[in-house]
């Protein structure tokens, strides 16, 4: 037998285990502050909440109703129907508790795509300087300045509304504010001392931004990815008030759309408070949820906010 | 220091931000707008001759000067732009100059935006000052907690409670503000009338917008209470209100310069929803009407205006900084 191969693999299973057991511990510690964080903890049990709810929903109410499952419509509240029915004869409670789903997919996609681009051109911006830098930021700052929701709205209009081109509008008008975020925070990483000696070594620059930027401003971007998810659900709130939803006789309505809905149907007039109310009071409570947990992180992880 | 300068300084600053601004604009329009001839030929056109060529199509791009190459035009539009000329409507209200029809609903927007943002900044003001002189109190977590909850509101959600409540279970004030009717009243009944109707959707930004002004309020006095010479003021035995008046505010006022100018830019965004719910004739009425008639000249107008309104507004927050802050003004 290999005496050297046996001390490698003896030695590289402990090595990985006790790597595996260092990430197991600071994820502990890192929640463990994240739960003592009381912001962040409402923001959390807010989501989970809202997240069983939507996506449970099958479960709660059943199947999400067919054009053949209508009743007589505007019915006020009653035993049948705790919050009476909609325009068409759908039951609003059903409605309510499947229009999570699109908010929260909304909210993630548009998150997720609006993070990768922000990261992208903070990073790239902010590590390379120079006339790249120059370009990109005043980029930035113009995307910053025109008006959201107008330029929203354009968008989703030119591109005709459905799930793909809403997540792709609300990403194109939020990535502006984590862009300009993360740059910043790449500009101090930039000048410590272990990117200098990362570089006297011979470290290239794509080595550099890969082993020792991204991983320092990753924090950050999960800190900004939480309260871009509660803009996104906010944005697609107010495109589906402006009848820019995802629509269709069996697409899932969102909250928006149902606001939208009962405005168009003159439920307003009508005093008809339990079509409208809900599910802006549920736009309401998610977004505010994915601000606290949002407001928490960046407490956690930015030193600098730390409470006095 | 050199005030003059400075202010020499921050007007080429902002000159050359809207030369940017413009440049990005026009490109922003070139891809959004693609060939403009289809929003006035949506199905080709009706008289097209022998050849299968369309005349119509042909005039109008010659007429736009589409046939002319990218940089011919976007030297025109800036030559343009800065000669102040905005533009042609080409379907809200076809041949009329942009500017011709902007300059009505861009004083009524102004309006608006302007009483709602002194109002708001009045009430988070006042709110921040409670909430930051007794941070922890139940008065503070009460006034952070419910307008963090207005900050998330949707304001559309908003206006449509205030008007179900105060509109059509009790009603108090109009659902539907008619521009028309001025033109049959006195002045003083005009006015009265005018202030009545700016109430809900007034109220509508208060209560989505006060944590703006609250919260940075708020923050600012929480830097400043550990001061050293907060302590000193205290130990000279100065009571609350006075510490608080003469030297918390002067203090921790200034952040709110930067917030309201921010706040501006948001507040042109949120005049569309609210002009649209209560039906006032102003510039976000008119850009949800340019929008959906696919006018993009006028659109492009539209968000030109609003950022430029915006990039100003950084501006003067950044000279008023200057000259509120005895220690930038000295430096």
């Amino acid at each position: 037998m290999n005496v050297a191969e046996t001390t490698i693999v003896g030695k590289r299973y402990p090595l990985l285990r006790e790597r595996l057991s260092h990430d197991i511990e600071r994820f502990r510690k890192f929640t463990a502050v994240l739960i003592k964080n009381r912001l962040a903890f409402a923001g959390i049990v807010i989501i989970a909440l809202f997240t069983v709810m939507s996506f449970g929903a099958p479960l709660l109410v059943g199947p999400y109703p067919s054009q053949l499952q209508r009743t007589t419509d505007n019915l006020p509240p009653s035993s049948a129907h705790w919050l009476g029915t909609d325009w068409e004869g759908f039951d609003i409670l059903t409605l309510l508790v499947y229009g999570g789903q699109i908010s929260l997919i909304i909210g993630f996609s548009a998150s997720i795509v609006a993070m990768v681009l922000g990261t992208l051109v903070g990073v790239v911006g902010g590590f390379y300087g120079g006339i790249t830098d120059l370009i990109l930021a005043r980029m930035t700052d113009f995307f910053l300045v025109i008006p959201w929701l107008p330029f929203v709205l354009v968008l989703v209009i030119i591109l005709t509304p459905s799930l793909a081109t809403i997540i792709l509008a609300i990403a194109i008008v939020s990535w502006p504010s984590t862009a300009r975020v993360i740059r910043s925070q790449v500009l101090t990483v930039k000048e410590r001392q272990f990117i200098e000696r990362s570089r006297a070594i011979g470290a290239r620059p794509s080595f550099i931004v890969r082993k020792h930027i991204i991983p320092n401003v990753m924090p950050l971007v999960w800190a900004e990815a939480v309260l871009t998810v509660s803009n996104s659900v906010f944005t697609e709130a107010f495109l589906s008030f402006f009848g820019l939803g995802a629509s269709g006789p069996d697409v899932i309505r969102s909250w928006g759309v149902l606001v939208n809905e009962s405005y168009i149907h003159l439920a307003l007039v009508q005093g008809h408070w339990w079509y409208f109310g809900p599910p802006g009071l549920f736009i309401t409570v998610v977004v505010l949820g994915f601000a606290m947990l949002g407001y928490g992180l960046e407490e956690v992880m930015n030193p600098a906010l730390k409470r006095r | 220091m050199n005030f003059r300068r400075y202010l020499l300084r921050k007007a080429v600053y902002v000159i050359i931000t809207i030369f940017f601004i413009a440049s990005l604009n026009f490109l922003l329009f070139q891809v959004i707008a693609g060939d403009p001839t289809y929003v006035l030929l949506p199905r080709g056109c009706g008289t097209s001759n022998v050849t299968g060529e369309c005349p119509l199509r042909a005039q109008l791009i010659h007429e736009w000067a589409l046939d002319q190459p990218l940089i011919v035009r976007f030297v025109t539009y800036l030559r343009n732009v800065f000669s102040g000329n905005l533009g042609t409507s080409i379907t809200y209200q076809t041949g009329v100059p942009v500017a011709t029809i902007i300059a009505p609903r861009l004083s009524t927007t102004l309006i608006l935006v302007g009483v709602a943002t002194a109002a708001t900044m009045w009430l988070g003001i006042i709110l921040g000052r409670i909430s930051g002189w007794r941070r922890g109190r139940p008065a503070d977590v009460i006034i952070t907690l419910s307008t963090l909850f207005g900050y998330s509101m949707p304001s559309f959600w908003v206006s449509l409670l205030l008007i179900f409540s105060l509109s059509v279970s009790v009603r108090i004030f109009p659902v539907y503000w008619d521009f028309g009717a001025y033109a049959r009243m006195d002045l003083l009944s005009a006015v009265l009338d005018y202030i009545w109707h700016l109430i809900l959707p007034v109220a509508t930004f208060i209560i989505t917008n006060v944590a703006w002004f609250s919260l940075t309020l708020r923050n600012s006095l929480t830097d400043v209470l550990p001061e050293d010479y907060m302590i000193t003021a205290r130990a000279k035995g100065l009571s609350q209100g006075q510490q608080l008046r003469w030297h918390a505010l002067p203090n921790a006022r200034l952040p709110l310069v930067t917030a309201s100018a921010l706040y501006f830019g948001w507040v042109v965004s949120g005049a569309i929803v609210i002009e649209i719910v209560f039906t006032i004739q102003g510039l976000g009425q008119l850009t949800w009407e340019a929008t959906t008639s696919f006018d993009f000249p006028l659109l492009s107008a539209i968000f030109l205006i609003a950022t430029i309104g915006v990039v100003v507004a950084n501006a003067v927050a950044d000279v008023l900084y200057m000259f509120l802050d005895p220690r930038v003004r000295e430096a």
